[in-house]
């Protein structure tokens, strides 16, 4: 008379207790050179510090991207990539993307036709037809 | 204990001295068996820095952030001295870049929402496994410990107070599921912690390194639903010498090629996989906390938010060898009548889908119901639900967690159900 467990692993529920940020990295590429950058250098120099500061989950990486449009590129958890390129923007519009980046799943775009996704079983259960009562219950 | 200070103005005795302290206070609970005198190791370790060991290139230490963002890197870095990790090994892990300077690893704590009290180097610690850094001063092996113990406490009380009559091998189970390598593996990962390619000297420290396991060994020991081919001997720990008279004279008749061979084969050498070595930067994580932000409650806060938070459903880990007789025995051990299955409803009977609900009662009360597509499965489902409903109790006005009163001893307690143990045939 034996019981035996059946072993499992907990499954992640992100924000029921603590809240990770998935985004984990932001890079900034910009050329020194195009106008399309304009923007993007403008925030690298004003806004990107006050950035930093506010967010520091995220790492900050900034390097150049000679000849090309200035992008953002943020890696998550998920271990994807979303890349966003910002040419030709002014400064609060690429730090709009930035934000955007930043609070990214990484998943996927996804169609969600459900208001609550949920790991629990439902409380009410499933109707039965045995179990029905009064208008309900199916003869069987 | 040395202090060093650099061209920078940089002073490094601070960080010496908080490994330092976190080896004492990690021997303070014994799970270390003998760690010498600290401050004469740290003297000897910068020394050998000191004599022995390359200086880093300053190109090395270039800033990949903007120089508009301010940071805690000395802006002119010649050579260093100290570091908060030197060894004289020459296998061991020498960062190109301190542990203040990755943003990988400021990024880490930042995202787990650590508070300024921990620091960077004890994260920066708890990503080095042994199996990367054989000193033990400079990996991740007591820190580990000393989170198991921590780990281990708070799962079993919560689980212990929340669900009373779980048997106890369910118990084990549920506790592997919320603290064990894959467990905390996943915690990790979803902390967006990555291993470096391989241990070295320019690996950043942000990542976690290990030893891997080589491709093709062989799977020999299989624990815990873990596959793991090589035991993980804990380093410095020897062998019982006291009372042990075929050690000392094994120790006695060893040649130098022995004791060459024996010293090779040290714990830092092997390999471990990467689950391995990600629940044991989640346990060393833990210890930081307990040993930086405040001991046990920012602990025990920190355990639930990030381990207990998680879903694990604790009535799917029950496998029943012999529910019915199990349940027969349990009614004679409390004094309830013993149960008889009653058929409830049928269908089709002498259809391919026959259903049975059939329901287990101990005189008037209904214990159980179970739905199967024969009468034994019925009956069977039946008891293994009224076992799980009694194993399952938890109580509705829940009782306080013995862990509330640490610290504070005042504090009004209501204590949790004890229940008589498991069913014995």
């Amino acid at each position: 008379m034996v019981v035996r467990g059946l072993q499992a692993v907990s499954k992640a529920q992100n924000g029921v207790g603590a809240f990770i940020l998935q985004c984990k990295r932001l890079e900034f590429n910009y050329c020194e050179m195009s106008g399309s950058s304009r923007g993007m250098k403008a925030f690298l120099k004003t806004r990107l510090a006050t950035f930093a500061k506010e967010n520091p989950g995220v790492e900050i990486v900034v390097s150049p991207r000679p000849k090309k449009h200035p992008i953002i590129r943020g890696s998550y958890i998920n271990k994807r990539e979303k890349v966003v390129c910002v040419r030709n923007l002014e400064v609060l519009q690429v730090l709009q993307k930035a934000e955007l980046l930043r609070d990214a799943s990484g998943d996927k775009i996804k169609k969600i036709n459900k208001p609550v996704q949920s790991l629990n079983d439902s409380v009410r259960g499933i109707w039965s037809p045995y179990h029905a009562k009064g208008e309900d219950v199916h003869r069987v | 204990m040395s202090s060093v200070t650099d061209e920078t103005g940089f002073t490094y005795i601070g960080r010496s001295s908080v490994i330092v302290s976190e080896r004492d206070i990690v021997v303070s609970h014994s799970l270390i068996v003998s760690v010498g005198a600290s401050s004469q190791i740290t003297d000897e370790k910068s020394l050998a820095v000191d004599m022995g060991l390359p200086r880093r290139p300053s190109t090395m230490l270039s800033p990949s952030r903007p120089s508009s963002i301010p940071t805690i890197r000395p802006s002119s870095s010649k050579h260093r001295s100290s570091r908060p990790f030197s060894t004289s090994s020459p296998l061991s892990v020498i960062p190109n870049l301190l542990p203040t300077q990755s943003a990988k690893l400021a990024a880490l704590h930042g995202r787990l929402d650590l508070p300024n009290k921990y620091p960077l180097t004890t994260l920066g610690r708890a990503l080095i496994d042994p199996t990367a850094e054989p000193e033990h001063h400079l990996n991740n092996d007591g820190l580990s410990n000393l989170g198991n113990v921590l780990l281990g406490y708070y799962t079993s009380e919560y689980l212990m107070v929340h669900y009373p009559r779980l048997p106890y091998e369910i118990l084990k189970t549920a506790m592997n599921g919320y603290i064990g390598p894959r467990a905390l593996a996943a915690v990790g990962t979803g902390w967006g912690v990555e291993a470096a390619f391989a241990p070295g000297e320019t690996v950043d420290p942000g990542l976690l390194q290990f030893n891997r396991v080589a491709p093709g060994t062989p799977l020999y020991k299989i624990k815990g639903g873990v596959g793991f081919n090589i035991p993980r001997k804990r380093n410095n720990m020897v062998p019982n010498f006291e009372n042990n008279p075929s050690v000392d004279k094994l120790l006695e008749a060893e040649t130098p090629e022995m004791k060459a061979a024996r010293e090779a084969q040290r714990p830092g050498q092997d390999a471990t996989t990467l689950e391995l070595a990600m629940a044991s930067f989640v346990r060393a994580t833990v210890a930081g906390v307990y040993l930086h932000s405040g001991g046990l409650p920012p602990t025990k806060e920190f355990v639930h938010a990030h381990v207990l938070s998680r879903k694990l459903d604790i009535d799917k880990l029950f496998q029943f060898e012999q529910p019915t007789r199990e349940l027969s025995r349990l009614c004679v051990r409390e004094g309830f009548q013993q149960p008889i299955a009653r058929l409830e409803k049928e269908t089709g009977r002498y259809s391919r889908h026959a259903v049975f609900i059939v329901g287990v009662y101990s005189g008037e009360e209904k214990l159980g119901e179970g739905q199967g597509s024969s009468l034994p499965e019925a009956k069977i489902k039946a008891a293994i639900s009224a076992l799980k409903g009694w194993y399952l109790y938890s109580p509705v006005s829940a009782a306080d967690l013995p862990s509330k009163t640490d610290g504070k001893p005042d504090l009004p307690f209501t204590p949790a159900v004890i229940d008589v143990g498991d069913i014995v045939s």
